[in-house]
């Protein structure tokens, strides 16, 4: 194996590479650098490179190696992490000028956790600004789609879906409040993961929105999504939310076929006039892959996810505007255009509003939980339609149609299981005529993330889509 | 008096204490009806034997 053989492995094939010596940690986490200093620079996936520090750990990684001993599934394998994770001693941004100086003096407990797997930090991916989306300008340059530099690679973590996309890194872990993470993995054709929402700590993870925030594994591949998730999950006593369920193994289902599990199509999504054709056709050609390996396909009807965009800016921009309440009355000036201005407007909506939202995400929750009763996992698109061009999100809002046209509608897909605290994953499912990536999403039951990992597996497994090689960064 | 939408968002901006810029008054009232228009979808249901929570009992 070569140090360009390098980058196009999995993280769990990288783990393997490690452990059976045909390749070193050094080498390795070299491999990566040398990608991220030829592609990094148009594509802005990092606010910052780890460089020193990835290397001095790869070399006790290699004194490890050396030692022998028990290396588990993620040793030596060079990982990024979304810039809103807390990193001692290094520079945390969120994405905006506001942080442009702070620097932690603690770990994030998922940055512990992927230490203490074995893996090494690469360094500190780019976002939207404090994870919210919408960034007219970007502090750290624009994040560019590989599949297309033109377009936007999703919104909030972007800096991961570039990442992966490119292969400057071997597995990542981003944020998701209402698709920040599945929406970034379905328009650069990777797999990201919403877990239940207090299945992973937040601690160190600076919010957006209290009560939606997810650390969001995002990956090259569902066996990595699973390691990476089972390397980050469970209790952590520094965040009261987190569950004190154990972890199990989310690979366990691995290689099974679907015989016995009931799929449910979202009408309210599937029939949604709004839908790109060709996204339509590619859920369409999976549910069909998915069928052939035994699965029972049927329609539920979730009256409510029409609404969701509306009940989750509700709640989260609401939310988001009260975590940042004394950025919006001192440094507001520091703040990108848009997020100031969506911040403002969402201060101003009256809490009768905000409790009213808050109600109809509970009876969204309700509608879930019955359509989950009749099926084990419920099928959709990730996004309605392929990566937008970044102008078209860029673009001064004309009026308040415009507004809803481009911010609520497209949020209803991921949006919807962020209110319901449901675990949902995104993962390649086709290309469109113009070699747009599109994204098939998996919701489950709380804590039905080995389930669902084992349906993306097997989907994964009978489809070439995950090996397909974005046209920027051959080299 | 009725006022206008920039009127309306810069006197409730004034209530809440949140500075606004000049320039930008506009786009915020825009994205503050937008907002509240799209919320008022929501008075079409029947909530009203229902309690919001933050986050649900069954995830512990």
């Amino acid at each position: 194996m070569t140090r360009h053989d390098i980058p196009w492995l999995s993280a769990a094939e990288t783990a393997v590479a490690i452990k059976t010596k045909q390749v070193s940690p050094v080498e390795v986490v070299q491999a990566y650098l040398a990608r991220i200093e030829q592609f990094d620079g148009h594509l802005r996936a990092y606010i910052t490179v780890m460089r020193d520090e990835a290397l001095a750990a790869a070399r006790q990684a290699e004194q490890t190696v050396l030692r022998g001993g028990d290396l588990g599934p993620l040793f030596g394998v060079p990982v990024a992490v979304k810039d809103q994770f807390w990193t001692r001693g290094i520079l945390t941004t969120n994405g905006s000028r506001v942080y442009r100086d702070f620097v932690p003096d603690a770990d994030a407990t998922v940055v512990t956790r992927l230490q203490q797997a074995g893996t090494i930090l690469l360094g500190k991916l780019n976002l939207s600004e404090l994870a919210m989306g919408g960034t007219q300008a970007p502090p750290w340059g624009i994040p560019r789609n590989p599949w297309d530099l033109e377009r936007t690679p999703g919104e909030s973590s972007s800096g991961s879906g570039v990442a992966l996309a490119a292969h400057l890194c071997a597995a990542s872990v981003g944020e998701d409040t209402g698709g920040s993470g599945r929406g970034p993995a379905s328009y650069c054709s990777a797999v990201g993961l919403r877990p239940t929402f207090t299945r992973v700590s937040r601690c160190g993870m600076t919010p957006m929105c209290w009560y939606l925030d997810t650390a969001a594994p995002m990956t090259k591949t569902v066996q990595d999504c699973a390691l990476i998730l089972g390397a980050i999950a469970g209790y952590d006593p520094h965040d009261l939310f987190t569950s004190h369920r154990p972890v199990p193994d989310y690979t366990a289902r691995f290689g099974r076929d679907l015989r016995g599990v009931r799929l449910g199509l979202i009408h309210e999504l599937n029939e949604d006039a709004g839908m790109h054709p060709e996204v339509k056709q590619a859920i369409h050609s999976a549910v069909e892959v998915l069928r052939q390996q035994g699965a029972e396909v049927r329609e539920v009807s979730i009256p409510l996810v029409a609404l969701a965009g509306a009940i989750f800016v509700g709640v989260a921009d609401t939310e988001g505007a009260g975590a940042r309440d004394d950025i919006l009355r001192t440094r507001a000036a520091e703040l990108d255009h848009a997020s100031r201005t969506r911040l403002q407007a969402a201060a101003l909506v009256p809490a009768k509003v905000y409790n009213r939202a808050l109600k109809a995400r509970v009876l969204l929750r309700q509608q879930f939980l019955e359509a989950l009763r009749q099926v084990d996992v419920l099928v959709s698109a990730t996004a309605p339609a392929p990566p937008p061009k970044h102008t078209a999100l860029t673009a001064p809002f004309i009026d308040a149609d415009d507004v809803r046209s481009r911010f609520f509608f497209r949020r209803a897909y991921t949006g919807c299981y962020a209110l319901t605290a449901l675990p949902a994953i995104s993962l390649p499912c086709g290309f469109t005529t113009d070699n747009l990536p599109i994204g098939l999403q998996l919701g489950a039951g709380p804590f039905a993330e080995e389930l669902l990992l084992g349906v993306a597996h097997a989907y994964e497994q009978a489809t070439p889509w995950h090996t397909r090689r974005a046209p920027a960064i051959e080299g | 008096m009725t006022l206008s939408k920039a009127e309306r968002c810069l006197e409730l901006a004034r209530l809440a204490g949140i500075p606004l810029m000049e320039a930008e008054v506009a786009e915020v009232a825009e994205r503050f009806e937008s907002l509240m228009r799209e919320l008022e979808r929501l008075t079409q249901l029947d909530l009203a034997h229902i309690q919001p929570v933050l986050v649900f009992p069954e995830e512990g």
